[in-house]
């Protein structure tokens, strides 16, 4: 029954066209972004003085940067950085949003009031200078960013999962099953939580979208992922530099950061429209 | 009501069209200009320049601050003793005239008659007595302190004669006194010089004075009516605070600063390849007195063993560096002076880029490559360090470059750029680092005693790597006291040669100071004399016909 529903759920994603295009971009970014060890024409780190900032040409498919390196090279092999922190951070926001939300609409009481007014007080800090202020603390690396973007980000998710437990837990198929003895675990990992499990996929897929943005942004700003190492982020910060006249190192990177985030965001939008009987009844 | 809206509508679209009509009939203008720029002009008095800097300045006491951005203000609104002329030759500019006693400890300086601070009052010798105080209190905790510490006795025998005395006689001391900006006493005695208003609001004695300071947006200087040095030619200095080098390039290229320091990319790519900007802009290019290095901190193991230095040194292509991110507009050096100068010592050459001596000195440190792993080992660590520098597109390159060079000799080494403020107060300051690459501007004397003697290294104080050599010591001690120009030159030439073989710092290059000033500004030398393209900015000028519309640069 619950394959079932999941299986028609993706069937009916995958007819809205958006939502199929949104799924089209991010697979072959990401096969672009695994096959870039075999697909990138160059070393991304290897360095060539002798051929600075040159423009694209049949060469250099995107141009070379500041320090001679093949800026398609750097922009697949940065791919890689983008897309792992992005699956990385939301997998971590997940855990912890389902877990709390799952604790604060199971048990409600006490427990509710402290998870939700912890939430407020994530929420009332901005998100991007809360992350800031923790990586000026600590060495700024890839992993540090991805451990920081996720702990900074599972409020939304916590909420959702809090609202799904609510309702679901009115349901009688849950009051049968705690009747017939059910201990709470067993309610929330067999029952509850499979049911609330459309939304938070969705509420993933768009948290990717985020990631990808909130890693871009970080990396631009150089405290993300530090040199040599390539990401989309870092590659546009050197861009800025020259911005008037070596456009390849500004547009492509830009480029991918707003195909990836839009693949992800027309994914994530095409699944909820998909899930939610009210906009498909619309349509 | 829709009619309504429509007739809003109506009136943004004539509106914009308007807007966009102005910003084309602007243009015009701006190319009637370009053929009137290099015209003749009478040179006359007035207007405005404006230029931009990266960061704000603190304060505008430099013996505090301390700092490139506010001595680049303060020195237009407060005068020292001495001043250098543009052949580097010193000339008095508070004073008329001064004297060396026979023995050399004491140097009687003369004060210019009837000289006044810009709010009228008196400038006499009780305020440059005042400065000297200040600068040698331990409150204060000037990094400059050490340039008076040998002063023994200040006097002032009338309000026009200052006198001082040396314990010993002190080679570096007239270019002390051209370093340190008077200040007024009557407006500072009894202050606590770190948190008084005045650092604000300063009153000085020089060309100009402060008429504003917006915090984070720009600092206006005008005219001072009771200048020592009689009336300068521009009007007004307006410096915006753009802390970002491609919005100023930005602004420089939509006419709103008319001048900025550029990088090499700017220089040498950027600019030519844009006709319309060669058009309007000036290039300048001079040998500063600087140079970029990458140092060692000596108390972290394994930096203290000189082969390892060595080693490192011999592995880092200089040329390349200086190919690929100064794009040739620099020079290899050998010691820390200008190349060219008295100073520096033209039998020394850099290291040779030399892969295979490296290894070979490494092997000789204990660091081999015992688990094939391609980085060496020593007691089972692998050699890996950091490299911290801060913010700064050339010093990041470099780390790139020595990074790659390094890889390939077995050592594995990261890369951390921050922001300058934190770079200071968490690295440097605390001695928290393996590497870093940074760079000096250097003065004028060859004394780089603060640099590199063993007694300069609280925090806060210029010897941070931690050098410590009993003969450089000896030497910088000796070359304070040599009065002798040639012996003198003897002892820094040693002193090079000494810092050289121990390696404590990798020189990387001794770049060029690169900047474009707009057209409209007339009077610059070019070429810049030793002293400088700024030396005589205050005879720059800016012909009324080409002046930007006063208006808006207010």
């Amino acid at each position: 029954m619950q394959l079932t529903r999941q299986q028609s759920i993706l069937k009916k994603a995958l007819t809205n066209p958006l939502a199929l295009a949104g799924f089209v971009i991010i697979v072959s970014v990401f096969i672009l972004a695994m096959l870039a060890p075999w697909i990138a024409p160059y070393d991304p780190n290897d360095i060539n003085v002798k051929a600075i900032l040159l423009a694209p040409s049949a060469q250099h498919w995107m141009g070379t940067d500041g320090l001679g390196r093949d800026v398609l090279s750097r922009m697949l092999h940065g791919g890689q950085i983008s897309l792992l922190v992005g699956l990385v951070a939301v997998g971590i926001s997940t855990a912890i949003g389902i877990l709390l939300g799952a604790l604060a609409g199971f048990y409600r009481g006490w427990v509710d009031t402290l998870i939700m007014r912890l939430v407020d007080v994530m929420l009332s800090i901005p998100s991007f200078f809360l992350i800031l202020a923790v990586i000026a603390f600590l060495t700024p690396s890839i992993i540090n960013i991805m451990i920081v973007i996720g702990l900074t980000s599972w409020m939304g998710v916590t909420r959702l999962v809090r609202a799904e437990f609510l309702s679901l837990t009115e349901r009688e198929f849950v009051t049968a099953s705690r009747t017939l003895g059910a201990k709470d675990a067993r309610l929330i990992f067999t029952h509850l939580l499979p049911n609330s499990l459309t939304p938070i996929i969705v509420s993933a897929v768009l948290g990717v979208a985020g990631a990808v943005l909130m890693e871009s942004g970080l990396s631009f700003l150089g405290l993300g992922v530090q040199a040599p190492q390539a990401s989309w982020g870092n590659i546009l910060t050197d861009g800025k530099e020259y911005i008037q006249f070596a456009w390849w190192l500004s547009l492509f990177p830009g480029l991918a950061i707003l195909i990836t985030v839009l693949g992800y965001n027309l994914l994530g939008e095409g699944l909820r429209d998909a899930l939610d009987p009210r906009s498909s009844s619309n349509r | 009501m829709i009619e309504n809206q429509l007739h809003h509508i109506k009136i943004i679209i004539a509106a914009s069209l308007i807007a966009l009509l102005t910003a084309c009939h602007d243009s015009n203008i701006g190319g009637e200009t370009k053929e009137k720029l290099n015209e003749n002009y009478a040179n006359e008095s007035g207007g405005t320049l404006i230029s931009a800097m990266t960061g704000e300045p603190s304060g505008l006491i430099s013996m505090i601050a301390g700092e490139s951005a506010s001595s680049a203000i303060s020195s237009n609104i407060f005068n020292s003793l001495l001043k250098y002329n543009k052949n580097l030759d010193l000339e008095g500019d508070l004073v008329e005239g001064w004297q060396i006693s026979d023995d050399q400890k004491t140097i009687t300086f003369t004060l210019k008659p009837n000289l006044k601070w810009a709010d009228n009052q008196p400038i006499t010798s009780a305020d440059v007595l005042f400065t000297w105080q200040a600068v040698t209190d331990e409150k204060t905790a000037s990094p400059y302190a050490s340039d008076f510490q040998l002063v023994k006795k200040a006097e002032t025998p009338d309000p026009r004669t200052f006198k001082v005395t040396y314990d010993q006689a002190y080679a570096p001391a007239l270019d002390s006194w051209a370093g340190l900006q008077i200040l007024p006493k009557h407006l500072l005695a009894g202050q606590d010089l770190h948190t008084t208003a005045f650092a604000r609001n300063p009153v000085g004695s020089h060309y100009y004075k402060l008429d504003g300071w917006a915090h984070g947006e720009y600092l206006k200087l005008s005219r001072n009516p009771n200048s020592v040095l009689g009336q300068a030619k521009i009007d007004k200095l307006i410096t915006r605070i753009i802390p970002d080098n491609s919005a100023q390039f930005l602004e420089l290229m939509a006419d709103n600063i008319d001048t900025m320091g550029l990088d090499p990319i700017k220089y040498s790519r950027i600019i030519p390849a844009r006709p319309e900007l060669q058009q309007k802009l000036g290039l300048y290019k001079e040998l500063g007195n600087s140079y970029t290095y990458m140092g060692f901190n000596l108390k972290h193991k394994p930096f203290d063993d000189v082969r390892v230095r060595q080693a490192i040194n011999y592995a880092i292509d200089k040329q390349e560096i200086i190919d690929g991110v100064y794009l040739g507009l620099g020079i290899n050096i050998a010691s820390p002076y200008k190349p060219g100068t008295r100073w520096s010592n033209p039998n020394l050459s850099p290291y040779p880029y030399n892969p295979a001596k490296a290894h070979e000195l490494l092997k000789q440190a204990g660091f081999t490559d015992t688990n094939g792993d391609g980085i060496l080992e020593r007691d089972g660590k692998p050699f890996a360090f950091e490299i911290v520098t801060n913010q700064n597109k050339e010093r990041e390159k470099s780390a790139v470059l020595i990074q790659r060079r390094l890889k390939e000799v077995g050592i594995d080494v990261k890369i951390r750029a921050i922001e300058w403020a934190s770079f200071i107060s968490r690295f440097i300051k605390t001695g928290d680092f393996d590497v870093v690459v940074l760079g000096w501007g250097l003065g004028l004397d060859p004394d780089q005693y603060n640099i590199w003697h063993s007694s300069q290294q609280a925090p806060g104080q210029f010897n941070f790597i931690g050098y410590h050599n009993p003969k450089v010591d000896k030497l910088l001690e000796a070359g304070r006291l040599e009065l002798n120009p040639d012996k003198r030159m003897k002892i820094y030439h040693e002193f090079a040669q000494v810092l050289l073989e121990d390696s404590p710092i990798v020189y990387l290059s001794a770049g060029y100071g690169l900047t474009a000033i707009h057209k409209r500004v007339k009077g610059i030398d070019n070429p810049a004399p030793p002293a400088g393209i700024g030396h005589n900015s205050q005879d720059w000028y800016i012909p009324t016909p080409l002046r930007r519309n006063e208006m808006a640069a207010n």
